[in-house]
C-alpha cells in the first residue's frame, strides 16, 4: 500500500509555489507585502491602509484575476492584536491566495472590501459583531447573527467567557493553553 | 365597457398607494428552518427583501476552540445536518493537513462513497422540499422521502446514527464498514437510480412546474461569482467550478465524471443541475466500489492524544450545497486555536436579495427553495 503524506498531496494540488508567487508579486507591484507559505496556499500580509488598493489589484490584474472571495474571517491574537484573513480564488485561473491584515488592539479598524467583492458584505458584518473590528465604509453595518441590541460584547474574542460557568467558577476553562 | 375600464384606471391613479411590509418567518414551513425575511411588496411584486438570520446560532466555532480535535467532529455534524459526512470531511482533513497524517487508501474510498451517498440523500431532500415549494405536494415529496429513507438506513448501519454520524476521524474512519456494505450500497444505488428517473419524469417535464420555475430568479455568472455563490447554485449560472475536479481531494482524480453546468441561472437550472449531479454521484460511487479493497482504516501509528504543530490551513471541499471550508489555526497543542467554518449556505443566501427583487411574491418562496439553504449551516 502506498499513501503519500497529506502535505505532499496538497503541494501537488496547487502546483508550484513559484508560479503563484510571481503572479501575486506582479499584481501587487508597489504594495508592501510580507510573504509566507502555508500548508496549502501562499499567504501575503498587507498593511491596513493598502487593503482596498491591493484587493482591486488582485482582482483586476489579468494574470491574477482573483474574482472569488472564498472566506473572510479574523483571528484574535490576544495581546498581539488581531488579524483579518481573506481567502481568494480565481474561477478562471484556478489558483488561491490568502491575504492577511494585522491590526493592533488600539485601532481595530480597516476599510471594507465590499466594493471589490460584494460577497464580503455579510462576512464582514459577522467579523464586526464577533470580534469588534470596524469596517469603515461598510454599506450595511448591522449585526448579522446576534440580536441588534447587543453591540458591546464580542463572543469570538479570546477573553470572552465560554459559558456562565466560567463566570461563576473563575476563568481557566478555555484558553489557558493547557491541555485537557 | 372600454370607457368604464379606463375610468377605473384613471381613478386608481389618483389613489395613494403605499408599499406593504410583509414578514415571512421565522417559523414557517416555506423558509426551511428558522429564517425570517421582511419583504416590501408593491401589489404582488417584491421591491425589497431584508433577510434576518442568526436564530440557530450556537457558536460552533467558539465551542470547537475549547474542545480537542476529535470532539470538534460532533459540532461539524450539527452545522450541516443534511450532509454531515461532507461537513465532517472538511474538518478532519484540516486536522490531517495540520498534523501531517496519512490516510489509508481504504478509508479514503469509504469516505468518498459516504460523501457521495450523502450528496444523494441531501439532494433527495431538496427535491422533495422544492416540489412542495412549487405547489406539488404529494407524490414527488413521498417519492423523494422514500429514497432518502433507504440512504439514511444505510448510514445508520454504517455509523450507528441517522443524521449526526461522527464517523470520520482524523487519519481515517472510526470503525470499518459492515461486511455486506458493498452489496448494500449497490442495492441502494439501484433504488436511487430508479428514484431519480421517477422524479425526473414526474417533475422535470411537468408543464405547470416549468411555468413556475423557468426564467425566474435568474442571476448572471459574473454576479454569482461576485456574491460568492458556490455549488449547484453557482454552476446553474454556467460557471464551471467544482472543487472535486479543480482541486481534487480524496480520490476524485481517479474517477471519471462530469461537472454539470446550467445556462440561464434561473430556478429551473438550479433544480436540474442537482438532478443531473445525482446521476454523476451514482457514477462516482460505482467506480469507488470497484476500487474498494481490504486494508487498514487508520494509520498504524496513531497517537492517543492528537497534537498538531503550529500552522494554519483553509481546507475546502465540495459539499452538496457548495463550498464547505474549514479555516483552522493551530498554535500547537490538542485543540484548534481558531476554527472558522465557511458556510456555502451563508454565501448563497446573500444572493437572495438580488434574486428576489422584481419578482412576484409567490416566486420568492420558490427562489428561496431553489438555493437550498440549511439554516443551521448558515448560523453555525
Amino acid at each position: 500500500m502506498t499513501t503519500e503524506p497529506v502535505e505532499e498531496q496538497f503541494t501537488n494540488q496547487i502546483g508550484d509555489h513559484d508560479d503563484i508567487w510571481s503572479i501575486v508579486d506582479n499584481a501587487l507591484l508597489g504594495i508592501g507585502v510580507n510573504r509566507e507559505t502555508g500548508f496549502m496556499d501562499v499567504i501575503v500580509s498587507i498593511e491596513t491602509d493598502e487593503i482596498v488598493q491591493a484587493s482591486r489589484a488582485l482582482r483586476d490584474d489579468e494574470d491574477a484575476n482573483f474574482d472569488y472571495l472564498r472566506s473572510l474571517t479574523a483571528v484574535d491574537n490576544m495581546g498581539d492584536g488581531m488579524e483579518v484573513v481573506y481567502h481568494l480564488y480565481s474561477t478562471t485561473k484556478k489558483h488561491n491566495v490568502t491575504v492577511k491584515v494585522f491590526l493592533s488592539n488600539e485601532s481595530l479598524r480597516l476599510p471594507t472590501v465590499t466594493d471589490v467583492w460584494p460577497a464580503a458584505n455579510w462576512l464582514e458584518r459577522e467579523v464586526a459583531e464577533m470580534f469588534g473590528i470596524k469596517f469603515s465604509g461598510h454599506p450595511d453595518p448591522r449585526n448579522l447573527l446576534m440580536p441588534e441590541e447587543i453591540d458591546d460584547t464580542f463572543p469570538l474574542r479570546k477573553d470572552h467567557p465560554l459559558a456562565e460557568i466560567e463566570v461563576l467558577q473563575g476563568e481557566g476553562m478555555g484558553y489557558s493553553g493547557e491541555e485537557l | 365597457m372600454v370607457e368604464v375600464l379606463s375610468q377605473t384606471s384613471d381613478q386608481s391613479a389618483e389613489f395613494e398607494t403605499q408599499d406593504l411590509l410583509l414578514n415571512v418567518g421565522p417559523q414557517h414551513p416555506s423558509t426551511h428552518g428558522v429564517f425570517r425575511m421582511v419583504m416590501t411588496v408593491d401589489g404582488e411584486v417584491v421591491r425589497d427583501v431584508i433577510p434576518y438570520i442568526g436564530y440557530l446560532h450556537r457558536g460552533a466555532e467558539k465551542l470547537c476552540e475549547t474542545m480537542d480535535f476529535r470532539q470538534g467532529i460532533g459540532f461539524m455534524d450539527r452545522t450541516e445536518y443534511l450532509a454531515a459526512f461532507n461537513a465532517e470531511l472538511s474538518y478532519v482533513m484540516a486536522v490531517e493537513a495540520l498534523a501531517d497524517l496519512e490516510v489509508p487508501e481504504r478509508a479514503q474510498w469509504i469516505r468518498m462513497i459516504l460523501c457521495e451517498l450523502n450528496r444523494l440523500s441531501s439532494h433527495f431532500m431538496f427535491l422533495g422540499a422544492f416540489g412542495v415549494d412549487t405547489g406539488v405536494f404529494g407524490t414527488p415529496f413521498i417519492y423523494a422521502w422514500r429514497e432518502r429513507e433507504a440512504l439514511i438506513d444505510l448510514f445508520e448501519e454504517v455509523s450507528g446514527d441517522r443524521m449526526m454520524y461522527a464517523y470520520f476521524r482524523p487519519g481515517g474512519i472510526a470503525w470499518d464498514v459492515p461486511v455486506n456494505f458493498v452489496d448494500r450500497v449497490r442495492e441502494v444505488l439501484i433504488s436511487a437510480t430508479q428514484g431519480i428517473d421517477d422524479f425526473d419524469s414526474l417533475l422535470s417535464e411537468n408543464e405547470i412546474f416549468l411555468a413556475r420555475t423557468q426564467g425566474i430568479g435568474s442571476i448572471s455568472a459574473e454576479r454569482a461569482i461576485a456574491l460568492g455563490m458556490s455549488g449547484p447554485s453557482l454552476r446553474a449560472s454556467g460557471v464551471d467550478m467544482d472543487i472535486r475536479r479543480d482541486e481534487p481531494y480524496l480520490k476524485y482524480d481517479q474517477v471519471e465524471w462530469d461537472v454539470i453546468t446550467g445556462e440561464h441561472g434561473d430556478v429551473f437550472d438550479r433544480y436540474y443541475c442537482r438532478v443531473m449531479e445525482m446521476r454523476e454521484s451514482i457514477k462516482i460511487i460505482n467506480q469507488c466500489l470497484e476500487h474498494l479493497a481490504p486494508g487498514p482504516i487508520l494509520p498504524e501509528k496513531m497517537p492517543r492524544m492528537l497534537r498538531t504543530p503550529p500552522g494554519e490551513v483553509y481546507l475546502r471541499t465540495e459539499a452538496p450545497r457548495g463550498e464547505y471550508g474549514v479555516y483552522m489555526v493551530s498554535r500547537g497543542g490538542n485543540r484548534p486555536y481558531r476554527c472558522k467554518v465557511r458556510s456555502s449556505c451563508l454565501s448563497n443566501l446573500q444572493a437572495l436579495h438580488e434574486l428576489t427583487v422584481g419578482e412576484y411574491m409567490a416566486d420568492a418562496i420558490v427562489i428561496l427553495g431553489s438555493i437550498d439553504i440549511v439554516l443551521s449551516e448558515v448560523d453555525r
